[in-house]
């Protein structure tokens, strides 16, 4: 008993530790520019490589596909303003599953208008000449801009939301307690009416 | 090791979720009183390892130690598995509630297969020889659950070796290190308490 108390206390120790955790998948997506931009990994940080993602509808109609990059990144683009869910099979079980609401899908879209007539996000190599034009192609590398600011934040909120703190580590211990000690208990008073 | 919601097809859940609620039961109904105890700091102890990860290549495993539950809960193994893997689905994420049956099934499966396997073996002998048993219960539980896992991943659509190869082979040093872990706390247990490794399923 000694004993488990030790690796009790070990394992406690290192999982503190240890900030990434095991073989969990950690995924997610956010609309960036006309696109959407998702990332799949496992939570110790390996991005997974060359999944294919597939992408549906909420019912379940197929949108598309696409394969993840080299560190885990996936662009699709959407073409219905509907809900999106991106699904990957990792293997082994673990299976990656994102939902994009529609609400959260890029603007061109959730405006409710087809991406080719909404004024283009996306810089084309317009007349310079034009003002409108530049504002627009502006606009564009100004959008560009802030995405790649963002895009380390929105990693960290997607990582933070895995991490497992000390207190719930803490309290599913407590929940373990108490139920065994409820079961405790329950034996006990069976046995002592029986007896 | 721990399958996740949506990675199974609806029979595998559905025969899994009931197999298990059978074990469970079991588990319930032969728990010895003064037992109780044990199972909860076991299943506390498992709850945490699956937090220990061990780098291994390009990709990491945890511990499970449910060859050391098994050891001494024998079927109650199942609901103290049972209750730590809930706990880390509702806490961590790991795993999922629709799929709780089923990792509950190849987790606490070998661990009863286990108690029964190797028991005999650490109750007779020397604590040494003791201890070769434990070590062994505790890499054979693993192998067995990678074989459960590969199963029922096979079962859901995957094709069996692939699927199976690949979790075995990722566990096979996990396999070491809890023969090792086991072996020890059993060497240590036969010591200090050996009483530890009565066989619960006949004084309940």
């Amino acid at each position: 008993m000694q004993k488990i108390a030790a690796i009790l206390v070990l394992a406690l120790s290192l999982g503190w530790s240890a900030p990434a955790l095991a073989h969990k998948v950690v995924a997610g997506a956010y609309a960036s520019g006309d696109a959407i931009e998702g990332e799949i990994g496992f939570s110790d940080g390996e991005p997974a490589k060359n999944v294919l993602v597939e992408v549906f509808g909420e019912d379940g109609t197929r949108l598309g596909e696409v394969r993840t990059k080299e560190d885990g990144t996936f662009v699709f683009e959407p073409k219905a303003a509907v809900t999106h869910i991106f699904r990957a099979d990792l293997g082994a079980g673990h299976v990656a599953e994102i939902r994009v609401e529609a609400s959260e899908l890029p603007a061109s879209l959730a405006k409710g208008t087809p991406p080719d007539s909404a004024p283009p996000a996306a810089a084309e190599p317009a007349p310079p000449a034009d003002s409108v034009a530049m504002t627009a192609a502006q606009r564009a590398v100004v959008a560009e801009l802030i995405r790649n600011e963002i895009r380390p934040l929105r990693r960290e909120v997607i990582a933070y939301r895995e991490k497992n703190d000390l207190q719930s580590i803490l309290g599913g211990i407590g929940y373990i307690v108490g139920l065994f000690g409820l079961w405790f208990f329950l034996a006990a008073r069976r046995r002592t009416r029986a007896g | 090791m721990h399958i996740v919601d949506g990675a199974l097809s609806m029979p595998v859940v559905a025969a899994g979720t009931a197999l298990a609620v059978v074990g469970l039961g079991i588990g319930l109904k032969r728990m010895p009183t003064d037992r109780i105890p044990a199972a909860g700091v076991l299943s506390a102890t498992f709850f945490v390892a699956s937090l220990v990860h061990v780098p291994i290549g390009p990709s990491s495993v945890h511990l499970i130690l449910n060859g050391l539950a098994g050891l001494v809960l024998g079927w109650a193994a199942f609901p103290a598995l049972f209750v730590g893997l809930l706990l880390q689905a509702v806490f961590f994420g790991f795993g999922g509630i629709t799929v709780l049956g089923v990792n509950t099934l190849n987790i606490a499966l070998p661990a009863v297969i286990v108690g029964y396997l190797c028991r005999p073996g650490i109750q007779a002998g020397s604590p040494a020889v003791a201890a070769i048993w434990g070590a062994a219960g505790g890499a054979l539980a693993i192998a067995l659950t990678t074989l459960m896992v590969g199963i029922a991943l096979a079962a859901s659509g995957e094709e069996f070796i692939p699927a199976a190869k690949l979790v075995f082979f990722a566990h096979i040093p996990v396999m070491a290190i809890e023969a090792a872990l086991t072996g020890a706390a059993v060497l240590l247990a036969r010591r200090v308490k050996p009483e530890l490794f009565a066989s619960p399923a006949t004084a309940g």
